[in-house]
């Protein structure tokens, strides 16, 4: 029955996870509520704003638009398992030198997006960063900051090479 | 009430699933269903799952040369694929132009078409490739025109209890074919306003589509016969005013009816010029 809960072993930031999840719950859902990792945000829930950026198999997807009992076996990461990582630690110092968020509900999405156009493209130019970003929506900032903190970033990750 | 989930890892195996129970629905990157899902919009009675079916993921080159996209095979995958496509590279431009990175991700070409949104990149970059959706049922497979497969707004030829498991490209008979999709979008990542697929082949044949100017991706024999003749800006305009005859377009948040008729012949225009210019490297 829907409503009825499936037991579930879902792989989160590299640990095998133990969840319960109904036929309609999403990723998200399952991140947030049962396991506390509210990094994600919940947006839309339509898959529009970007708030909810995780990793599935390290490419970057939309929490809100994965069912959990579709994600048994997938390799899920969310920014709580990214932090320790040296790309990620110098993105998030280049988007807190630059100002690049105000509220900063979409930064979590923002970060697990440049980080996975980073490992893709090391030496990216203003548009390849804008085209990574455009599935991230952002209401405060006009976006400026975060692109130059994205381009800051990818040139100390540069001076600084990092194993993955 | 959503109520059963079934993950098959064959097409034999979803396709007895869904010739069961008619209210079972196939899900495959999830992309637009669970969206949908979360919106309340439907409530099928069970999801089958095809995310475990291996034989219907990823692109190949048949043993007649066609190339088979399997239905399971994400945006990203077919944006990024580097087999030579000839005129059905308008395809793999489509793929690339659907969204952004991360729905990439997920949507599949499969998911895609079986929901058959107007507004969606695939349809008319299939319809001027001349692709053939591969469907399966319990009673087997069968294949269809992309030309013949769209029907309505979000009808399609499937019948219940069948599912799209691959679209074949045809084979590219001259490397120096080429296909583009060009798209009018309010913003990057939006659904188009419009759009238009054409695909030139190695003998002067051009082919084109139209999208989002109506139920589904619109043709036109005598457009395509002036345009593989001449092209000059004469005949691009008369072939343009042929496939305006046959737009049906929406007045909606992407733009008027009106604006949509406009944008066909200009989008032409650029889609016939812009195939025509050989590219470095895109084949």
């Amino acid at each position: 029955m829907s409503l009825s809960k499936h037991a579930l072993t879902l792989s989160v930031n590299g640990s095998p996870t133990e969840v319960r999840a109904g036929l309609h719950d999403t990723l998200l859902t399952v991140l947030r509520d049962q396991l506390q990792c509210t990094a994600a945000k919940r947006g839309c829930n339509q898959g529009v704003c970007g708030a909810c950026t995780i990793l599935v198999d390290d490419r970057p997807a939309r929490a809100c638009l994965s069912l959990a009992v579709n994600s048994e076996g997938a390799d899920i990461r969310t920014l709580e398992g990214l932090n320790d990582q040296p790309d990620m630690r110098l993105l998030q110092q280049a988007f807190a030198k630059a100002g690049a968020f105000q509220c900063g509900f979409c930064t979590p999405g923002m970060l697990v997006s440049a980080q996975a156009l980073l490992r893709g493209k090391p030496a990216p130019d203003a548009q390849d960063v804008r085209k990574a970003l455009s599935g991230n929506l952002c209401r405060c900032t006009g976006y400026t900051r975060i692109v130059s903190a994205v381009l800051d970033a990818a040139a100390m990750i540069r001076k600084e090479p990092v194993a993955p | 009430m959503l109520q059963g989930f079934y993950r098959p890892r064959t097409v034999a195996e979803a396709a007895t699933l869904l010739a069961g129970d008619p209210d079972a629905k196939p899900i495959a990157g999830g992309a637009t269903l669970v969206a949908m899902l979360n919106a309340r919009v439907i409530e099928p009675a069970a999801l089958v799952s095809l995310a475990a079916i291996d034989e219907i993921k990823g692109i190949s080159v048949m043993a007649d040369g066609r190339l088979r996209i399997g239905a399971f095979t994400r945006h990203s995958e077919t944006a990024e694929c580097t087999l030579p496509m000839g005129a059905s590279a308008v395809v793999r431009h489509a793929a690339s132009e659907i969204a952004n990175a991360t729905v990439r991700n997920m949507g599949t070409i499969g998911g895609s078409i079986a929901f058959a949104d107007p507004a969606l990149d695939y349809p008319p970059a299939l319809v001027a490739a001349g692709a053939e959706i591969e469907i399966a049922s319990t009673q087997g497979t069968r294949h269809v025109a992309a030309a013949e497969f769209f029907l309505d707004w979000y009808v399609t030829a499937l019948e219940p209890g069948e599912l799209v498991t691959a679209v074949l490209l045809p084979a590219p008979p001259d490397a120096s074919g080429r296909g583009v999709y060009i798209k009018h979008a309010r913003v990057a990542g939006d659904y188009a306003t419009a759009s238009v697929a054409a695909c030139l082949h190695a003998d002067g044949t051009l082919r084109v589509a139209v999208g989002a100017c109506g139920p589904v991706p619109i043709t036109d024999d005598t457009a395509n016969a002036l345009l593989s003749g001449d092209r000059s800006d004469a005949t691009i305009r008369r072939a343009g005013e042929l496939l305006v005859q046959h737009a049906d377009p929406l007045d909606d948040v992407r733009g008027s009816a009106d604006f949509r008729r406009q944008l066909i012949p200009r989008l032409l225009l650029r889609a016939v010029r812009s195939v025509e210019v050989p590219a470095g490297g895109r084949s």
